[in-house]
């Protein structure tokens, strides 16, 4: 789907106010211009029409031919022929120049004489008319300036609770516990709807702390009773009364009552790194903590770890996590590694990378970081120690990389 | 040793009363805070087990008062809660060591008597078994006096064979031991039999074999005969 272009609202609202009101300005203006002129001509028409007309009445009454240069021409003609109306340009003694004049032209047979009745009207000229228009027309338009400009200073008024509003939401973070305190507004809607985002974030703080307990509350109900069945195995191994057949049994339920504990510290882990509750981050080695990490796997497995260019990398990162991220990447190079294979790691240039041998690549590496996804269901995995490793670099900003090169399985983190 | 167990969980709390009597322990219980609270001001103890979330009130405010009251006594926190903030917090406020449930016994065993060995509760830092002994202050180990080199792992091994002596501990459980949650990076435990092999070669050169195998389960550490 595509999204919508996004627009202020302010400048939205007075936008489209500002557009349709102008064009609906020049356009009037337009109009009144042809309205104008129209008007005018009818008019004009009107007029000599009434004019010719009573001239006719005149030379019915005595025969006599009336001239008044240039507006009345009266002439005996031989024919008659149809009536025109015409525009046409004439000197005017009394303005010394060439002026515009409508000129109807009747031919009428009168008492058995043929004549030619002309009557001419001086036409508004254009410029006059523009002229008018034109001055009307800055008067709108200032008027509708100062509307204009009064109306945004109203709609910015009016809009201005929601907007601080909007800029304490924006500074709403769940983790301050802080519910926002909204600025009081005599606007009935506004007011509604601050009141049900402070419902809303008062239910969603309330939900987090709920959340936040409930983790906290099953690690400590799912621990107590592992903690109890894996003391009643010890004690029943310690007191030396069993047989092997027995033995094998209660070690089947330990090892299986670890693997419920090893889950369940696990997505404890996973809760924590998503509710955001690492906060702390002080300067530390990470190449120090790996190599931390690296001796606690020694003899673990019969796999070598080769190390290469182990320089510092000092980052601002929760040390407890560096050490979740090597653990998870080593942990994982393990049980991946193809038999006689190796585990090569580097540290350098604020990345940390991590190689393992391996026969092909991985099948789905989109599902990669997915929690519980399992590249190969013979291994005993729980598939939650590379989603915990995602979830740590997406929280603090690292980056990791999967590639297969040269019949190696590659992790490359690269540190922000 | 008079140890204390404040724990609110009977049954496990019954359970390791029941193991740590075997090392010939006085153990007593306290089931809520404020039996806790009295037993501590009646008492002396030398070392308290003690669990945070305790029915009527927090470990920790009773970790409080015993540093408040100046009491030397090793405060050894037994957890359901794995929180990195609740380790460290118990830890600043005095604790010595930090358990987080669900632990095996022999590894509270052990625990309990790392802290014990502690310089600051006048504990001896050597172990002695035998002709073995163990400095754990140099993290080095001699039989018959003669100091014999041994890697990390095999020095764990030893101090937890030494301090789980006559019990049976098996491939998990020392496995566990010596590499905590990493164990989850393979899929069985047969690979211990060669860090006990390398570890038992170089002590019987020169000592007695007390690392024995107990069929199809695991070792045990004893001069004891089987």
């Amino acid at each position: 789907m595509s999204r919508k272009k996004k627009v202020k609202l302010l400048k939205k609202t007075t936008r489209s106010f500002f557009t349709y009101s102008l064009t609906a300005m020049l356009l009037s203006v337009v109009a009144l211009y042809f309205i104008t002129q129209y008007i005018i001509d009818d008019e004009t028409q009107e007029s000599l029409n009434s004019a010719a007309f009573r001239i006719e009445k005149l030379i019915e009454k005595d025969g006599s031919l009336i001239n008044i240069h240039p507006i009345i021409n009266t002439e005996k003609v031989t024919n008659l022929k149809s009536q025109n109306i015409k525009d046409t340009l004439l000197y005017d003694p009394a303005e010394e120049e060439l002026e515009p004049y409508m000129e109807l032209t009747k031919y009428r047979e009168i008492n058995g004489h043929s004549y030619k009745i002309s009557v001419r009207a001086k036409m508004v000229e254009l410029h006059d008319v523009l002229q008018a228009i034109v001055l009307s027309s800055i008067i709108f338009l200032t008027v509708f300036l100062s509307l204009y400009y009064l109306n945004k200073k109203n709609i910015e008024s009016v809009w201005k609770p929601f907007f601080d509003n909007l800029t304490k939401i924006k500074g709403f973070s769940i983790q301050d516990k802080q519910s926002i305190d909204f600025e009081d507004t005599d606007i009935e809607e506004f007011s509604e709807l601050n009141t049900e985002i402070k419902a809303l974030t008062n239910k969603v703080i309330a939900d987090y702390e709920n959340l936040k307990h409930f983790t906290e509350d099953i690690s400590h109900e799912i621990q107590t009773p592992l903690a109890i069945i894996q003391a009643k195995i010890d004690n029943a191994f310690d007191e030396n009364q069993i047989n092997e057949k027995q033995y094998s049994l209660l070690i089947d339920i330990s090892n299986n009552a670890r693997r419920l504990a090893t889950l369940n510290k696990k997505l404890i882990l996973l809760a924590k790194i998503e509710n955001q509750q690492f906060k702390s981050s002080n300067k530390i080695d990470f190449t120090a903590v790996l190599k931390k990490s690296i001796e606690n796997f020694d003899g673990l497995s019969e796999l070598p770890i080769l190390t290469k260019e182990m320089t510092p990398i000092e980052i601002y990162f929760d040390e407890y996590l560096a050490g979740v991220i090597a653990d998870n990447l080593i942990s994982n190079a393990i049980k991946y590694t193809t038999s006689g294979g190796e585990i090569i790691i580097k540290a350098t240039n604020n990345q940390f990378i991590i190689s393992n041998t391996g026969k092909t690549p991985i099948k789905n590496p989109e599902k990669l970081y997915n929690r519980f996804y399992k590249e190969n269901t013979t291994k005993k995995s729980l598939g939650l120690g590379l989603a915990i490793v995602k979830k740590i670099c997406d929280r603090f900003g690292h980056t990791i990389y999967y590639s297969f090169d040269d019949y190696k399985h590659v992790f490359k983190l690269t540190f922000k | 040793m008079k140890i204390l167990i404040a724990e609110d969980e009977i049954i496990l709390q019954e359970s390791i009363v029941k193991f740590l009597k075997r090392d010939a322990h006085v153990c007593e219980t306290a089931s809520d805070y404020h039996e806790a609270v009295s037993k501590i001001s009646i008492y002396e103890y030398d070392l308290i087990l003690l669990d945070i979330n305790l029915i009527t009130g927090s470990g920790l405010d009773l970790l409080k008062l015993i540093k408040r009251e100046g009491k030397k006594i090793p405060v050894i926190i037994i957890s359901a809660n794995n929180s990195i903030d609740d380790k460290v917090e118990g830890l600043d406020l005095g604790a010595d060591d930090y358990l987080t449930k669900p632990f095996h016994l022999t590894e509270l065993n052990s625990r309990i008597k790392a802290v014990m060995r502690r310089g600051k509760y006048d504990g001896d830092t050597n172990i002695t078994f035998n002709e073995i002994k163990v400095n754990t202050e140099g993290m080095q180990a001699y039989v018959n006096n003669k100091s014999i080199p041994l890697t990390k792992k095999e020095y764990d091994l030893l101090v937890y064979f030494i301090t789980n002596k006559n019990r049976v501990l098996s491939k998990e459980v020392i496995a566990e031991h010596l590499w905590g949650d990493n164990i989850d990076a393979v899929d069985n435990f047969d690979f211990i039999y060669v860090h006990i092999n390398h570890l038992r070669k170089k002590l019987t050169k020169v000592a007695a074999n007390y690392i024995r195998t107990v069929y199809r389960i695991g070792y045990k550490f004893t001069d004891e005969d089987m």
